[in-house]
């Protein structure tokens, strides 16, 4: 709750969605349709490169999708930016599964970490569509070197952390921490700079 | 520090002192900690494209729609109402129950389907009996029983897969390969167990459904037996589980001989916890 404390008013500027996502508020199934239509395949992309088998990547997305539609009262605009809310919220279902936690144990340990996590865009955050946001992020991220934006993928992609990355690269654990703040610091400055 | 926490790569000491700093109330810090979520769901994009199946987004909508007809009138309504339409509701909720039953398994919902429609007309035909004779009457009394019977048990599976308040419990194949299978457990309703590509069982064997007590050395209590269609898929509902959901720690599939056991005979081939 402590993050209430942030503004809410650029946030909802900044959502490119909200009118999209008022009208689901209101169990609007054609507002649902064109969010499924506009971000399934994002989602889906990420579940996939995470649980790497596409039937239980789908029951991921579904699970997403339906949480979305069931319980579309848990996003708030005044949280942040609608998209990576619902990336986070794919991310961490998709890592459930991968670690093979049951949906009582995921209720029990994330759900609280998922209704109150705020999002908050950059001031330079400009609205992109998802192709040209990808086109800038992969590219951002190919410039890392490559142990930095494997440290990064196994973080991100596979849940681990600082130590079992360093377990997993054989590296010191402080240079496996470099490597990712250092990584993340680059691309949040590319982002940047790119705006 | 931020973005490792919002990576979820800070290890357990590290995390918690962010936290507990959090905790405090720092709105600057709490202001980074957004930021650094947006940034770190940038990653997002480094996944390669794919698409999903169409049947995912048909399946969806189905349940969308369905759920929104489902929020104007009970689930287990058993009323001789009509809609606005004049259609009684206990046959849109068996509509219903199909939509829901094809996101599970598309064969199963065409099964289901072939069924109501027979269902129907069978119905018109036992009304125009019933019209005819007196022994014509008891005959179509007794077949609309069967499928008012049927309407009630999907109705009873629509209540328990579409209500909120049910738990999914997930069955992890043990040491084989093999999908997991699915139960939704609804403390009013009952349990729906789905399997889907479920390697058959040998000879007439079948699988049977364990309900494993929390109590300390209880024995497992037998439920229902199954055996899966040739393409290794069925739905099975459970209406009165032997013990309670809350006195539940765990659901086990095993395979027994035909007609099923009063104790396991075999170790559990799948297992799910309740929590």
């Amino acid at each position: 709750m402590f993050l209430a404390a942030i503004s809410p008013k650029d946030n909802r500027e900044a959502s490119p969605d909200a009118a999209l996502v008022r009208l689901l508020l209101q169990n609007d199934v054609g507002a649902f349709e064109k969010i499924y239509d506009k971000y399934s395949r994002i989602v889906y992309s990420l579940v996939l490169r995470i649980v790497q088998q596409s039937g239980p990547a789908e029951e991921v997305v579904q699970d997403v999708f339906l949480q979305l539609w069931r319980n579309s009262t848990q996003y708030d605009a005044a949280r942040g930016p609608f998209v990576p809310w619902l990336l986070t919220l794919a991310r961490n279902r998709a890592l459930d599964t991968l670690r093979l936690k049951s949906e009582r144990q995921r209720r029990l340990e994330n759900q609280t970490d998922e209704l109150f996590s705020v999002v908050v865009a950059p001031q330079y955050e400009k609205e992109l569509d998802e192709k040209r946001r990808a086109e800038r992020v992969r590219s951002l991220v190919g410039q890392l070197n490559p142990q930095q934006k494997r440290a990064i993928e196994l973080a991100y992609f596979q849940g681990l952390s600082h130590s079992e990355i360093a377990a997993e690269l054989k590296e010191p654990l402080g240079t496996v921490k470099s490597w990712i703040r250092n990584g993340l610091i680059r691309l949040k400055e590319g982002l940047h700079t790119a705006s | 520090m931020y973005e490792a926490y919002a990576l979820g790569a800070l290890d357990p000491p590290e995390r918690a002192a962010l936290e507990a700093h959090l905790a405090t109330g720092c709105a600057e810090c709490a202001k980074s900690v957004a930021e650094a979520r947006w940034l770190v769901s940038q990653l997002a994009y480094l996944a390669p494209e794919a698409a999903t199946s169409d049947m995912l987004k048909v399946r969806l909508m189905q349940t969308v729609r369905s759920d929104t007809k489902a929020k104007s009138s009970s689930p287990v309504s058993t009323g001789a109402t009509t809609t606005a339409s004049g259609i009684p509701y206990w046959l849109s909720a068996g509509i219903a129950a199909l939509l829901l039953l094809t996101l599970y398994f598309a064969w199963d919902a065409h099964r289901l389907k072939e069924q109501l429609r027979a269902a129907n007309e069978q119905n018109q035909r036992n009304e125009q009996m019933v019209a005819s004779t007196e022994n014509e009457r008891a005959v179509s009394q007794q077949e609309l029983t069967a499928m008012q019977e049927q309407m009630a048990k999907m109705r009873r599976e629509n209540a328990i897969l579409t209500d909120p308040s049910s738990v999914k419990i997930t069955l992890a194949a043990q040491k084989i390969q093999a999908p997991q299978m699915v139960a939704m457990w609804h403390t009013k309703y009952g349990i729906v167990l789905t399997g889907q590509k479920v390697p058959m069982p040998s000879g007439n064997r079948v699988l049977q459904l364990w309900l494993i007590p929390k109590a300390p050395g209880s024995k497992p209590m037998p439920s229902v037996t199954v055996r899966p269609d040739a393409n290794g898929n069925f739905v099975i509902l459970v209406s009165n589980p032997p013990a309670a959901s809350s006195d539940t720690k765990a659901l086990a599939i095993t395979e027994e001989p035909a007609g099923g056991s009063a104790a396991p005979t075999t170790t559990p081939k799948w297992v799910g916890a309740m929590s």
